[in-house]
């Protein structure tokens, strides 16, 4: 379940979207993978307010989507109308994808560690798994393709963000320092948006930092609900910006009316 | 979850095959139900799942009991590794998978290695042959020549063109004068093509864009059956393998109504 702000007119899901949506610019080339609503959302949302010349291709194919509502899975072919053109798989994104064209890409896994790697493979040992996951996917092809990787989880808790994952499926700042960089890949993570706050990734040592706490949540809670030592800012932490009316309004009635968003919520 | 042959694959888990190792770059349904069926005994693949509405329960359970072997690649590394053997090349490079423990399951066909003048790191992805390919497509005539109409979206045509023999099942046969009055939309040519099986709505309950859309009650109903052993067998049996043809399949789902409830618009 998501849940409300306190002091704002707002739950968490939208604050989430909002904060996301503002990080993209007209800049922006993004597409999206299976079960990705609220990166869905933020892509729509940037592009309906600040940044009306951001690409976003639905599905990872249909490029320029502008779906009357998001239905219940974000590959599905609902989801592709209004596009000016459906790519074809291996043909076209994944040259757009490895030469760049395009740049950003969200993903969230059972796990992620705090260099912003992710797991989405098995709970365990891969031999004798636990629990066995989806399986990474695309992520990892994209988690280093990619340069601006945005993570993402609803539950912030020490399940989801550990010290070190059980397998890598995508790789974030891998090791942190420069470990990314050797192994040929620019950018990396630059946010880890959750249900409690927003992290940023620390320049120089690539480890996960707090940039701001949701409303009402405090740095103990994230330091009790998160599996690593949270890195600090210099400073203090402030409270994530909350979003505007015109925000929440072009968001709950136009991006997703039907509050997909919330299919994100266990 | 899209335009997979399922027809076929409800055939082939009501066959005595057994021991195939399958293919699939993205796996749902079709992955699922030929493990539930027993049939499997690896799975080689990027990812198995029911998207946002859930994990595979039939994969997820036999590879927790070890049953099945998952040899689980990324989606572009399983490309690549098709690629090679369809352009019959050692090798294919990328940068998919560096820096992931995806490339240490399996450094014999994913070797990382550093180009010699650049120095750059690259993955060289060596062949991984299909013996045979099954996809589902729109037309077909009856020499084979085949079209996914409006065009091709899907990874398909890589598993197409690295298999020793390809199976397309169709939801219609047309005369060749359909293919040959618009030559530039045909996907594939004759000599890809081993078989054509007429199949109408043969990737139901999967989608066929433009035509239909996947039946989500359907998926949800097997999702919510595969929590209990015995209402499984019982979904199984009646919505999944007795029906005796493709009528019958159809009928078992809903029929008509449910017919009515996936078909979408021409785009």
């Amino acid at each position: 379940m998501s849940r409300e702000v306190p002091g704002a007119d707002c739950t968490v899901d939208e604050l989430m979207v909002v904060t996301l949506a503002r990080e993209f610019t007209d800049d922006t080339r993004a597409f999206n993978g299976a079960a990705s609503f609220i990166p869905v959302c933020a892509y729509r949302l940037a592009r309906k307010t600040h940044a009306p010349g951001l690409v976003w291709a639905a599905s990872s194919i249909a490029v320029d989507a502008d779906p009357p509502a998001i239905p219940e899975s974000t590959l599905s072919d609902a989801l592709w109308d209004g596009a000016t053109m459906l790519s074809n798989s291996p043909f076209d994104f994944w040259a757009y994808a490895q030469g760049a064209r395009y740049n950003t890409f969200a993903f969230r896994g059972a796990q992620i560690d705090r260099f912003g790697n992710v797991n989405n493979t098995v709970i365990g040992s891969y031999a004798k798994p636990k629990v066995r996951l989806p399986g990474g996917g695309g992520m990892a092809d994209l988690g280093g393709m990619i340069p601006n990787v945005y993570l993402w989880t609803t539950t912030h808790n020490p399940r989801t963000l550990v010290e070190k994952v059980d397998f890598r499926s995508g790789l974030g700042w891998g090791d942190g320092g420069d470990h990314r960089r050797r192994l040929g890949f620019s950018g990396g993570p630059q946010l880890c948006v959750t249900d409690l706050c927003v992290m940023d990734f620390h320049a120089d040592t690539k480890a996960m930092r707090l940039r701001s706490v949701h409303p009402g949540v405090t740095i103990s809670d994230i330091q009790s609900a998160t599996g690593f030592e949270v890195a600090m800012p210099r400073g203090t932490v402030g409270e994530t910006d909350l979003p505007t009316p015109t925000e929440l309004s072009i968001l709950r009635d136009v991006v997703d009316p039907t509050g997909s968003r919330l299919r994100e919520f266990p | 979850m899209n335009s997979a042959p399922m027809g076929f694959v409800r055939e082939l888990v009501r066959s005595d095959v057994r021991d195939l190792t399958v293919v699939s770059i993205v796996g749902s349904m079709a992955v699922d139900w030929l493990v539930a069926s027993g049939k499997v005994s690896k799975v080689v693949t990027g990812l198995v799942s029911f998207e946002g509405l859930g994990l595979a329960p039939n994969f997820r359970r036999a590879a927790e009991a070890g049953d099945i072997e998952v040899e689980e690649y990324s989606e572009h590394l399983l490309i690549c590794r098709l690629q090679a053997a369809a352009h019959g090349l050692p090798f294919v490079p990328t940068r998919a998978g560096i820096g992931t423990d995806v490339l240490d399951l399996h450094p014999d066909t994913t070797r990382l290695e550093t180009d010699q003048v650049t120095g750059e790191l690259y993955v060289a992805c060596t062949p991984l042959p299909i013996d045979v390919a099954v996809v589902h497509a729109h037309v077909a005539d009856a020499d084979g020549n085949t079209r996914v109409d409006p065009k091709l979206i899907w990874m398909d045509s890589d598993l197409v063109r690295a298999a020793g023999a390809t199976v397309v099942t169709v939801e219609a046969v047309a005369p060749r004068s359909s293919f040959t009055d618009a030559p530039e939309r045909t996907t594939y040519p004759r000599f890809m093509i081993d078989a054509v099986v007429p199949a109408p709505w043969g990737a139901y309950p999967t989608s066929n864009y433009p035509s239909y859309t996947h039946h989500e009650d359907f998926i949800r109903e097997y999702l919510g059956a595969s929590r209990d052993r015995d209402r499984f067998a019982r979904f199984w049996d009646d919505r999944i393998s007795a029906p005796e043809d493709q009528a019958g399949f159809l009928e078992a789902n809903g029929g008509a109504a449910t017919i009515l409830s996936i078909m979408r618009r021409a785009t």
